[in-house]
């Protein structure tokens, strides 16, 4: 069978995902990924936990950080990686309009989060907490930015995964790539509960 | 199609899409519970440091407990760590995990030293 082909559900595997050599590669190597980035989110963390009270002259943590911000944002994540795995259940009955249904739920959270957290960096500017203003705004911003470049690069992963696979069906060759999406999704927010609770939370009580 | 009551081979097809769907429900309903968890646990680490009522230095090791039970959820039931066929992604997350951690100690152990 063409790997291209529209599954029917006839003919669907229990797991489409991993049903071809190449879904089983994509599969072990994203989380040989997965482990490669939690290492490297765990040197920016250990810099960010070394460096968080040498604030010089500019505000602390406990002065700039807004806990109900934070908690709206962390909602909008959290909502979205359940978003994601229902679409996953969906991609499990080959239902492709939920599926993509409950990735545009997900695209549409995670540009919310984006969003806020945009709002939020332009307001600790204007506070005078900048990547340059100390050690403890260079390690925040490379922390907790680096972790908004990420939702940045899944919001256009995903944007580009469902407009070119809009009218093709679930097939062999894309079901691999939309539950890894989902895969890298919780991923992004399993590194933000660390930093809600990292630099957040125990930035409040210093 | 009139007759596919009778047939024996669409018989066990359906019997084992009842299967799936059995266990698709059964999955859902796991994800629906990490879910209200999660949010529960989000909630108690949020007002652990709000209401300030615990003293500083335990509530910051009860949310870094609270954290590591939420990505536990996060990684078991939604990354689907607990599913057949993953031996390989536990070794690879666990050694990624452990890498993590000497990682964090030995950058801050660096930076309080010097």
């Amino acid at each position: 069978m063409n790997a291209g082909e529209r599954l029917t559900d006839a003919n669907f595997p229990a797991h489409p995902e991993k049903a071809t050599l190449e879904g089983k590669n994509k599969f072990l190597g994203f989380w040989l990924f997965l482990g490669g980035e939690t290492v490297l989110f765990a040197t920016l963390f250990g810099t960010y936990l070394g460096l968080r009270n040498m604030h010089l002259d500019g505000p602390s943590g406990a002065e700039l950080f807004s806990l109900p911000l934070v908690f709206l944002a962390t909602m909008l994540l959290l909502t979205s990686s359940l978003t994601s795995v229902y679409a996953v259940l969906s991609l499990k009955q080959n239902k492709v309009r939920s599926l993509q249904g409950w990735f545009l739920v997900t695209l549409l959270l995670g540009l919310g989060f984006l969003g806020l957290e945009i709002y939020e960096f332009i307001h600790y500017v204007h506070e005078g907490h900048t990547f340059t203003s100390s050690a403890f705004g260079s390690a925040f911003y490379t922390l907790v930015g680096f972790h908004g470049a990420h939702v940045l690069f899944g919001i256009l992963w995903i944007t580009t995964l469902l407009a070119r696979n809009w009218n093709r069906g679930i097939t062999l060759s894309n079901a691999p790539k939309y539950y890894l999406f989902a895969l890298y999704w919780h991923f992004v927010d399993v590194v933000w509960v660390f930093i809600f609770t990292v630099v957040y939370l125990m930035g409040k009580v210093g | 199609m009139a007759n596919h009551t009778q047939n024996p081979e669409t018989t066990v097809h359906r019997h084992e899409e009842i299967q799936r769907k059995l266990a698709l429900k059964e999955e859902r309903k796991h994800h629906n519970v990490s879910f209200v968890m999660m949010i529960l646990l989000t909630i108690v680490a949020f007002f652990a440091i709000w209401s300030d009522k615990i003293s500083d230095s335990f509530a910051v090791l009860f949310i870094l407990t609270l954290a590591v039970v939420q990505v536990f959820f996060q990684l078991y039931v939604w990354m689907h760590l607990s599913h057949k066929g993953h031996d390989f992604p536990i070794w690879g997350m666990a050694s990624g995990i452990l890498v993590a951690a000497i990682t964090v100690a030995s950058l801050m152990g660096l930076i309080w030293t010097s």
